[in-house]
C-alpha cells in the first residue's frame, strides 16, 4: 500500500530523484565545525516559526506596542516560552553564524571555487545584525527606543548623505509611530524575504561545489 | 587563477570526496544533534533566564543611558574609545562610517585578496593571525563595554587603558604582521605566532585590569511591574504617594482641604463614573502628566518637568480602572500586609517596609522636606529625624511617630501655640489597621526579621487568639 502511495508520488514529484542529488551525495570527512551552517539555518527557521507566532499578539504602533509584548508575557498561554525563543535565539543566531564565518575563514573555504558562497554569506551576516537591530525596537521600551535613537544617529553621521539616511530610517527627524511602523515591516518582511532568498542561493552553491575538506599540509 | 591550479583543486577534491562520508545520513545526523542541542538550550535559557522587563518608552527621560544589543556593545565602545583621541576623534563619521565599512569591504573581497590557491593553515599565517588579534580585540572591547572612559572624579586612565587594550596593541600587532611578511620575507611562522599571541595576551590582561581597577557600576536595578496584580499595586502605591493630598484616598474629595493655595477649591471627584467614562487610558494619562497647571494640579509627567515616568503612570491609570471602574473587574490583590492576629507582633521585612513605601516614603527619602527623618530603610527609620531621640521609641506610646499617625500633631514645647511636627502624612490619615500594625510594632520594640517578631509573638501560632479582636480578624 505505502509502496504504491510512495511510487504514485515519486511519479510526479521526482522523489528518488531528489534524494539522490539532494541527500545521497558524497562529502569530505565531516567535522562538527561544519554543522554551524546547518544551525544558522535551523536558527532562522526557528526565529520564522517563533516571529510569526508573535506577530499573532504584537502590535506595532507606540500606543499598543509595549502593552501588548507584555500580554504576551503574562496573558497568552506559553506567550513567555515563544517570546524567550525568539529573543535568545536571535542572540544566539548572530553568535552562530559569526561563528561559522569564522570557520569558514580559518579553513579558506572561500577559496575557489567557493567566492560567491562567500560573498552571499558577508550579506547573510550583515542581514542577520540588520534582523537584530530592527528587532530590538519592537518592543518600544527605554532600552530599545534610546539603543534605536543613537543606532539611526550613528547611520546618520555619514557625510553628505547622513541625514538622508537618518530621516529615511526614522521615517522623520525624530523616531515616532512612523519608525516602529518602518522597523516592523523591515523586521517581518523585507529583511527576513531578503535573507530567505540569498540562503536559498547560499545552500544552493553549496550543494553545487560541495562542502569543502579541511586543509590538509596537501592544501 | 589559471586552469591548472583550478584543475589541480578539483582533482583534489574528488579524492578527499572517494575518502568521504555520505551527506545523508553521516553530515544530517551531526546536523540535527547541534540544532536539537540549541532548541534544548533556548528552551532552557528562556525558562530559566527569560527576557527582562523594561520600563516604557519614555522620550523625555534624557538621563537613560542607551545600550545597544549586547553584539553591537564593542562598536559602540570602539566609537567612545575613538572620540578621546585629539582632533582626529571629533571626525566622528571616520570610526562609525569609513572604518567599519573599511572592515567589511575587506571581509566581503577575502576570496579576491587573498588569491594563492593554499588553504592550509601553516601556509596562511597573515590573515589567520590577523582575524585572531582582531576576534581578540573585539570579545575584549565588548566585555569592557560598560567601563566609562571617564571616572567620576575626571581621571582619564580608564579611557587611556581602554585605549591601549583595545586599540592600540591590536593596531601595533597588526601592523608588525603585515611587517613581518611583506617587508623582512624571512619571518618565521613561529615568529608570528608569537606576536598574534603576546598581543591578544596583552589585550586580554589589560582588560582584566581595567575591568579590576574601575568595576563597573552597578546598573540601578528598576523593577518594572509586569502583571496586572503588580501594575495595580505599583500604582496604588504612587497614587498614594502623589494623589491623596488632594483627592483623598478613595478619589472622592470635591473640595480640597489642607493644601497651600488650592484651599476650599470644588474638584471633580475622580473615583466617579464622570471621570472614569469620559477620559480614556490616554487622556487620563495626560491629565496626570500634564496637570492641569490652571486649575491647581501640578505636572507629574517626567516632560513637563514632573517625577513620574510613562510606566508610573500608566499604572496609576491601571489602577484607578480597576478599583473605582465599575466596567473593569480586578483581580484579586494581595492585601499590602498579611493580616496580624491577636498577639502577633509585626516586622519590618513583612509589614512596616510595604506600609512605609506606601504611605510615607514619598517624602521620607533624601531630598525632601522631612526634618531629615528619612523611612528608606530599618536603620534610617530608628536612628534619623531632628526629634530622633523622640521620634521611634521602643514600647512608648507616646513616640511622636506614633502619636503623628493617630492625628494628634506634636506641640512645640517652647511655644505651645505652634506646632512642631503636623499630624501624619500631612493630608490624609491611615487606615486603622495600618495605625494598629505601627503601635504594634514600636510598643513589641521594633523587631526587624520575621524571625525576630515571631519571638515577641504573645501567641505562639498566628491563628490561635484572633476570635474576639475586631481589628485582628484574618482574612481566611
Ligand atoms: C495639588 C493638588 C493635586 C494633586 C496632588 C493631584 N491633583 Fe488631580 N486635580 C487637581 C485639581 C485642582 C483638579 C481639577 C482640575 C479641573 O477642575 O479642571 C484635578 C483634576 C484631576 C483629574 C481630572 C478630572 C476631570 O474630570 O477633569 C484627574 C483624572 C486627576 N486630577 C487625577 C490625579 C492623579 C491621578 C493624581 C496623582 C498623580 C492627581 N490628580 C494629583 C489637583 C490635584
Ligand atoms: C506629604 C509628605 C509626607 C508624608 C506622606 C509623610 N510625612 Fe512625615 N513629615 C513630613 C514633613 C514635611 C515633616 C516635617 C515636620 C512638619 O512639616 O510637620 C515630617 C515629619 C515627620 C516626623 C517627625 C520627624 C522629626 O524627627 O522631626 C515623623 C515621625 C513623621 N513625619 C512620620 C511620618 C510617617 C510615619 C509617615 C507615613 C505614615 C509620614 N510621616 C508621611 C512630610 C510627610
Ligand atoms: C543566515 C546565515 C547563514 C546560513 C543559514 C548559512 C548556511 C550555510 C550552510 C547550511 C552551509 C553548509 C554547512 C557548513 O559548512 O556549515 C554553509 C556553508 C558556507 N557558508 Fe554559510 N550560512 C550563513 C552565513 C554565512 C556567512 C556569514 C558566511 C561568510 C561570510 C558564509 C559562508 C559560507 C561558505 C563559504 C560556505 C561553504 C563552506 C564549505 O564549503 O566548507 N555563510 N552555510
Amino acid at each position: 500500500m505505502w509502496k504504491k502511495v510512495y511510487e504514485w508520488l515519486d511519479e510526479r514529484l521526482g522523489l528518488n530523484d531528489l534524494y539522490k542529488n539532494l541527500l545521497d551525495r558524497p562529502e569530505p570527512k565531516g567535522n562538527w565545525w561544519n554543522t554551524l551552517g546547518s544551525a544558522a539555518l535551523f536558527l532562522f527557521i526557528l526565529q520564522g516559526v517563533t516571529g510569526i507566532f508573535l506577530t499573532v499578539y504584537y502590535t506595532p504602533s507606540p500606543d499598543h506596542a509595549y502593552d501588548s509584548i507584555n500580554y504576551i508575557m503574562n496573558g497568552v498561554a506559553f506567550g513567555w516560552l515563544i517570546r524567550g525563543i525568539h529573543h535568545w535565539g536571535a542572540t544566539l543566531m548572530v553568535v552562530v553564524v559569526f561563528i561559522h564565518m569564522l570557520r569558514v575563514f580559518v579553513t579558506a573555504s572561500f577559496k575557489y571555487p567557493r567566492e560567491l558562497t562567500w560573498l552571499i554569506g558577508i550579506g547573510l551576516f550583515l542581514l542577520t545584525l540588520g534582523m537584530g537591530f530592527t528587532g530590538y525596537l519592537l518592543p518600544w521600551n527605554q532600552q530599545s527606543y534610546w539603543a534605536t535613537t543613537v543606532g539611526t544617529q550613528i547611520a546618520g553621521s555619514v557625510p553628505f548623505i547622513g541625514d538622508f539616511i537618518l530621516k529615511a530610517l526614522r521615517g522623520g527627524p525624530d523616531l515616532s509611530a512612523l519608525t516602529l511602523q518602518r522597523f516592523f515591516s523591515a523586521h517581518i518582511w523585507m529583511l527576513p524575504a531578503a535573507l530567505a532568498g540569498l540562503i536559498g542561493v547560499h545552500l544552493y552553491l553549496i550543494i553545487k561545489h560541495g562542502e569543502s575538506n579541511f586543509p590538509s599540509k596537501e592544501d | 587563477m589559471d586552469n591548472e591550479t583550478k584543475q589541480k583543486i578539483n582533482k583534489r577534491y574528488e579524492r578527499e570526496l572517494n575518502r568521504g562520508e555520505r551527506f545523508w545520513p553521516d553530515s544530517i545526523f551531526k546536523d540535527l544533534i547541534v540544532s536539537l542541542g540549541i532548541f534544548v538550550l533556548l528552551i532552557v535559557l528562556a525558562t530559566f533566564i527569560g527576557v527582562d522587563a523594561q520600563p516604557k518608552v519614555d522620550p523625555s527621560d534624557t538621563t537613560y543611558i542607551p545600550r545597544p544589543e549586547w553584539y553591537f556593545l564593542f562598536l559602540f565602545k570602539f566609537l567612545a574609545i575613538y572620540g578621546q583621541i585629539p582632533l582626529l576623534g571629533k571626525i566622528e563619521w571616520l570610526a562609525t562610517v569609513v572604518v567599519p565599512g573599511i572592515a567589511i569591504l575587506i571581509l566581503a573581497l577575502m576570496p579576491f585578496i587573498d588569491r594563492s590557491p593554499f588553504r592550509y593553515y601553516g601556509k596562511r599565517v597573515l590573515p589567520i593571525s590577523v582575524m585572531a588579534v582582531i576576534v581578540v580585540d573585539i570579545v575584549m572591547l565588548t566585555i569592557m563595554a560598560d567601563v566609562p572612559t571617564v571616572t567620576e572624579n575626571g581621571s582619564m586612565l580608564p579611557g587611556i587603558l581602554q585605549a591601549i587594550a583595545g586599540m592600540v596593541i591590536p593596531l601595533v600587532a597588526i601592523i608588525l604582521l603585515f611587517l613581518m611578511t611583506f617587508v623582512f620575507r624571512r619571518t618565521s611562522t613561529k615568529t608570528m605566532i608569537w606576536t598574534a599571541a603576546i598581543s591578544a595576551v596583552l589585550t586580554i590582561g589589560l582588560t582584566g585590569s581595567v575591568l579590576a581597577l574601575f568595576p563597573v557600576p552597578a546598573a540601578q536595578k528598576t523593577t518594572v511591574a509586569t502583571t496586572l496584580v503588580d501594575q495595580i499595586t505599583a500604582g496604588q502605591d504612587l497614587y498614594s504617594a502623589n494623589c491623596t493630598q488632594c483627592h483623598g484616598d478613595d478619589g472622592k474629595v470635591t473640595k480640597i482641604e489642607g493644601v497651600k493655595g488650592l484651599e476650599g477649591k470644588l474638584i471633580p471627584a475622580i473615583h466617579s463614573t464622570d471621570v472614569l467614562y469620559t477620559l480614556d487610558d490616554a487622556a487620563l494619562a495626560q491629565v496626570i502628566a500634564y496637570g492641569r497647571p490652571e486649575a491647581g494640579m501640578t505636572p507629574f509627567g517626567k516632560t513637563y518637568g514632573g517625577q513620574l515616568s510613562a510606566s508610573d503612570i500608566d499604572n496609576i491609570v491601571i489602577f484607578m480602572r480597576y478599583t473605582w471602574d465599575d466596567r473593569f473587574e480586578a483581580p484579586k490583590l494581595k492585601p499590602l500586609f498579611p493580616p496580624l492576629a491577636a498577639g502577633e507582633v509585626p516586622s519590618y521585612a513583612v509589614h512596616i517596609q510595604p506600609i512605609v513605601k506606601r504611605y510615607c516614603l514619598s517624602c521620607h527619602v533624601a531630598g525632601k522636606e522631612n526634618n531629615n527623618f528619612l523611612m528608606d530603610s530599618y536603620d534610617n527609620i530608628l536612628h534619623t529625624g531632628d526629634h530622633k531621640a523622640n521620634d521611634v521609641i521602643a514600647g512608648d506610646a507616646n513616640s511622636y511617630l506614633l502619636q503623628v499617625i493617630q492625628g494628634h500633631p506634636i506641640p512645640d514645647p517652647k511655644d505651645p501655640t505652634k506646632t512642631l511636627i503636623r499630624a501624619m502624612p500631612p493630608n490624609g490619615h491611615l487606615p486603622p489597621n495600618v495605625i494598629d500594625a505601627l503601635m504594634r510594632w514600636i510598643m513589641a520594640g521594633m523587631p526587624q526579621t520575621a524571625a525576630d517578631a515571631a519571638k515577641l509573638s504573645v501567641t505562639p501560632t498566628p491563628a490561635a487568639g484572633s476570635a474576639g479582636t475586631p481589628s485582628a480578624t484574618p482574612t481566611p
